[in-house]
């Protein structure tokens, strides 16, 4: 949509290997790719190939063994402390209550409370969790807890936020709403988004982009843009060029699991 | 009738009936002289003694003094024990190079050091203490340090994430996430508080239940025993309820399928 989207953070040569009893076993094999300001980036890949670790280096959990990353002009080690980290387990704290639970990245930071619980309570009644403050995390539904956990990640105002199929462990319907929820959102607040996925579905759905990964050692097979006009995942997944997205992405996939087949 | 018992007034009774019951077997066997009542006590005996010993004060000051040295020694133990199990998470380091230390100290029954500990700290209350301190502070130091390795890693790496520095990253996943584990432990440790006092008394003491109870035995006052042992056992009862409802102040947000305990 916009004519010459900037890059917001570019991944260059990435390489990460693990250590094992037979020896060091590469995973990430000299990875680059960029993220567009206001992104909407999804990174699809065969099981085991190091969607997890990417976020893990960008987050700082983990250090790259070599490669660079630039942040808005700037080499950085890492976004610790700039990111928003979703996973498929929501990682609420279970002695929190839900604005506790929400209040937390601020506190982290030692940012103010009062200014924080206004926002909060705010971003509780746009997700409908209104009257749920005080509640424990384990009173909640699979589909609340994980909307609280995107208010959390909201609220800290990051610059990127990195979700790591975090609506996997979700039915359906609860998933399709959580979609809606995450794509208004990152559009009232105008977020860049990396998501990873192994549903190519929810991909074409939610993107703007798609990175396909290759098996281990990974490299950035393709870089796909997704042009679908969206108002909501739902209505994208009726969108005439949806269907060929889908099989695009299909079969970057196919040719993977072929591949392992051979090996 | 069957619906009935199984209500929990129903179990109450059953309960109550039984006790009633067992003393009433005692008792006759007692009165029939097939059981020696100079062995073995009556409970019509421990009852008398029971009202003496609460006429004249005794048995509370007894009371008092054991409970008082097993909750101070408990007291003062798990917060020392506790404190260096969860400061151990600080530095993997210092952990690995201590950890042989505590499991070679923990593996000495602390009860054998309760002569020394005698000979060092005298026969008062003092010397009671600090054999209860050796019995709970290194149980309360590997229930800790066991829970700080057990804290959600997930949790951590998400504050971590957040750029959160080590100091909060213990303050606010690991030592919350650590406290469940680290109560549950004071139900045995505070019994252990118990075993520590009455032993320090069975050796050298001027009142105590276990110097009741020392005392009365070796002058053939079996009766006498039956009213400490029963007292014991009532401190036990409330002090392992009391840790019950510390544990439901403490963690409102803990189902009580997730807690473990036997239900009376």
């Amino acid at each position: 949509m916009v004519s010459n989207p900037l890059v917001q953070l570019s991944l260059d040569s990435i390489h990460k290997s693990f250590a094992s009893k037979g020896g060091p076993v590469p995973v990430l094999n000299g990875l680059t790719f960029d993220v567009m300001e206001q992104d909407f980036l999804s990174i699809i890949g065969p099981s085991g190939c190091g969607k997890s670790t990417i976020f893990n280096i960008i987050a700082g959990l983990l250090e790259a063994d070599n490669g660079s990353m630039i942040y808005r002009g700037n080499k950085i080690q890492s976004l610790r402390g700039k990111v928003g980290y979703m996973m498929q387990k929501d990682l609420l704290f279970p002695w929190r209550t839900v604005l506790e639970n929400v209040m937390l990245g601020l506190r982290v930071r030692g940012e103010d409370d009062t200014n924080g619980v206004e926002k909060a309570r705010d971003y509780l009644n746009t997700f409908g969790l209104s009257g749920f403050e005080k509640a424990y995390p384990q009173t909640l539904s699979g589909g609340m807890r994980q909307r609280v956990a995107l208010i959390r990640t909201l609220l800290m105002d990051p610059d990127i936020l990195l979700l790591d199929e975090p609506f996997s462990a979700l039915d359906y319907q609860t998933r399709l709403y959580l979609e809606s929820v995450l794509l208004d959102a990152v559009a009232k607040f105008k977020k860049t988004v990396i998501l990873v996925t192994h549903d190519i579905d929810e991909a074409v759905a939610l993107s703007k982009r798609v990175v396909a990964l290759s098996t281990r050692p990974t490299i950035v097979k393709n870089v796909h843009q997704i042009e679908i006009e969206r108002s909501s995942p739902i209505e994208a997944r009726s969108h005439k060029n949806f269907g060929e997205y889908f099989h695009l992405l299909c079969s970057e996939l196919d040719i993977q699991t072929r591949k392992d087949e051979v090996v | 009738m069957s619906q009935m018992l199984d209500t929990s007034l129903g179990k109450s009774l059953i309960q109550i009936l039984s006790v009633v019951i067992f003393f009433a077997i005692w008792q006759t066997l007692a009165e029939f002289g097939l059981i020696s009542e100079f062995l073995i006590g009556t409970p019509f005996g421990i009852w008398k003694r029971f009202i003496a010993s609460v006429m004249d004060y005794s048995l509370f000051i007894d009371t008092g003094y054991t409970l008082w040295e097993a909750l101070l020694g408990f007291v003062i133990g798990t917060l020392v024990g506790t404190s260096i199990g969860l400061l151990l998470w600080y530095s993997k380091w210092v952990s690995q190079i201590v950890e042989p230390f505590i499991v070679a100290i923990n593996s000495v029954p602390k009860i054998a050091l309760a002569p020394i500990i005698l000979l060092w700290f005298g026969t008062g209350l003092g010397a009671k203490v600090v054999l209860v301190v050796s019995m709970t502070a290194i149980i309360a130091l590997i229930a800790a340090h066991q829970a700080t390795k057990e804290a959600d890693k997930d949790l951590q790496s998400l504050l971590y994430s957040m750029g959160a520095d080590r100091k909060q990253i213990f303050r606010q996943v690991v030592v919350p996430s650590s406290m469940p584990a680290i109560v549950s432990n004071f139900r045995i440790n505070v019994g252990f508080g118990l075993v520590g006092a009455v032993v320090g008394e069975f050796i050298s003491s001027k009142a105590g239940l276990g110097h009741m109870i020392y005392n009365a035995s070796s002058l053939y006052e079996l009766n006498s025993v039956w009213v400490g042992l029963f007292m014991l056992m009532i401190v036990g009862f409330f002090l392992y309820h009391c840790i019950d409802s510390l544990e439901r102040f403490l963690f409102p947000w803990r189902n009580d399928a997730g807690r473990t305990q036997i239900r009376m």
